[in-house]
């Protein structure tokens, strides 16, 4: 039998073997080798050594932490959405709020502008009162 | 202060996977597209299957348990992350490592270009956390002292074995994952992943052979 450290087979045959699902003739003459095989008998030592590293059990709030870093991603992807979808309509935004100024908020007229406004307004009072007249009649 | 668990019994079988693998291999995907369908609590269930395997692979590879549950923690959050668009194209396991992989390997790039090769800075806790198990045995000091060493002597054979052999090491050893998914995991073909898990062993058995 070839030695398991001499074929990449041998690494299905070591773990076949310690496992106990090699079938009982591959078995027989496996145990007869690592008899005789330092070299196998050293691999088989080391596979078994490497079970001596233990690991710690995992925290008890690693799921809470887990869960609160999916909320914390989604609250700023959420914000972000957020931002990206009313960026586009900043201009327009802006657009409108100056017109909306434009239109109701007005800068004081100077007195000569106020003058010529009430002539008018006057003007167009005369012209709505001489519409009325047929009425009247 | 971690209470530690004993290794996973080893080794599995792995050549022919029994029914009740590949039916929770399927229950995984099937888990999966429910989480991609909005359904979280399949994801809390994906958790409550893989958290323990992921959190030791990265214990294994980093060897500090805070950095290990930080970076599965990331894992994780790249599978929920990803959940509208998977397809079960692989087995989850694989993917899921897959991912494991990339994550434990760029923190092990960042971490040695920010501070050099680290120490193994948790092994007094480790090894605190083993005293107090073994406690009950009542070991003499000179036997804990030899325990320790061994202990110390596995960790270190592991750290320095090169990246790509140590993940395939860890995913074949403790994890129990076949050839074909740790080739998938790493992108290579299976008899890359034989080759370099032959290497790997050899490079272990001689460091830790003469003291069993």
């Amino acid at each position: 039998m070839n030695c398991l450290s001499e074929n990449e087979e041998g690494l299905d045959l070591l773990t076949g073997y310690l496992a106990k699902t090699l079938d009982p003739v591959r078995a027989a003459e496996l145990d007869c080798h690592v008899q005789e095989c330092a070299n196998c008998r050293a691999l088989m030592r080391a596979w078994t050594r490497l079970d001596e590293f233990a690991v710690p059990e995992v925290s008890p709030d690693f799921d809470a932490r887990l869960y609160a870093r999916i909320a914390a991603e989604q609250a700023s992807r959420t914000s972000g959405w957020r931002r990206w979808f009313w960026l586009p309509l900043a201009p327009v935004a802006a657009g409108l709020v100056a017109m909306v100024l434009y239109t109701h908020v007005r800068v004081p007229d100077s007195p000569q502008q106020t003058s010529r406004m009430e002539i008018e307004q006057m003007a167009q009072a005369v012209d709505d009162l001489d519409l009325l007249t047929p009425i009247d009649r | 202060m971690a209470v530690l668990k004993a290794a996973q019994p080893s080794p599995k079988p792995r050549v022919n996977e029994d029914m009740e693998a590949v039916i929770a291999l399927e229950a995984d995907a099937q888990l999966m597209l429910r989480v991609r369908a909005g359904d979280d609590t399949s994801f809390g269930l994906l958790l409550e299957r893989h958290r323990g395997p992921v959190v030791h692979f990265m214990y294994r590879m980093v060897q500090n348990q805070a950095v290990s549950e930080e970076l599965a923690q990331e894992v994780f959050l790249r599978v929920y992350r990803s959940r509208e668009t998977y397809e079960p194209t692989a087995k989850f396991t694989t993917w899921l490592f897959r991912i494991a992989t990339h994550v434990a390997l760029n923190s092990i790039r960042d971490r040695k270009k920010e501070k050099g090769h680290e120490s193994l800075s948790d092994s007094d806790e480790m090894l605190d956390g083993k005293e107090r198990q073994v406690a009950d045995r009542q070991p003499t000091v000179e036997q804990e002292m030899v325990h320790e060493v061994k202990i110390r002597e596995v960790r270190q054979a592991i750290e320095d074995l090169p990246s790509k052999q140590r993940v395939a090491v860890l995913m074949h050893k403790y994890e129990g994952l076949g050839y074909a998914q740790i080739a998938e995991a790493l992108s290579c073909s299976e008899s890359a992943i034989k080759s370099l898990l032959f290497r790997a062993y050899e490079s272990l058995r001689g460091r830790l052979a003469h003291m069993a």
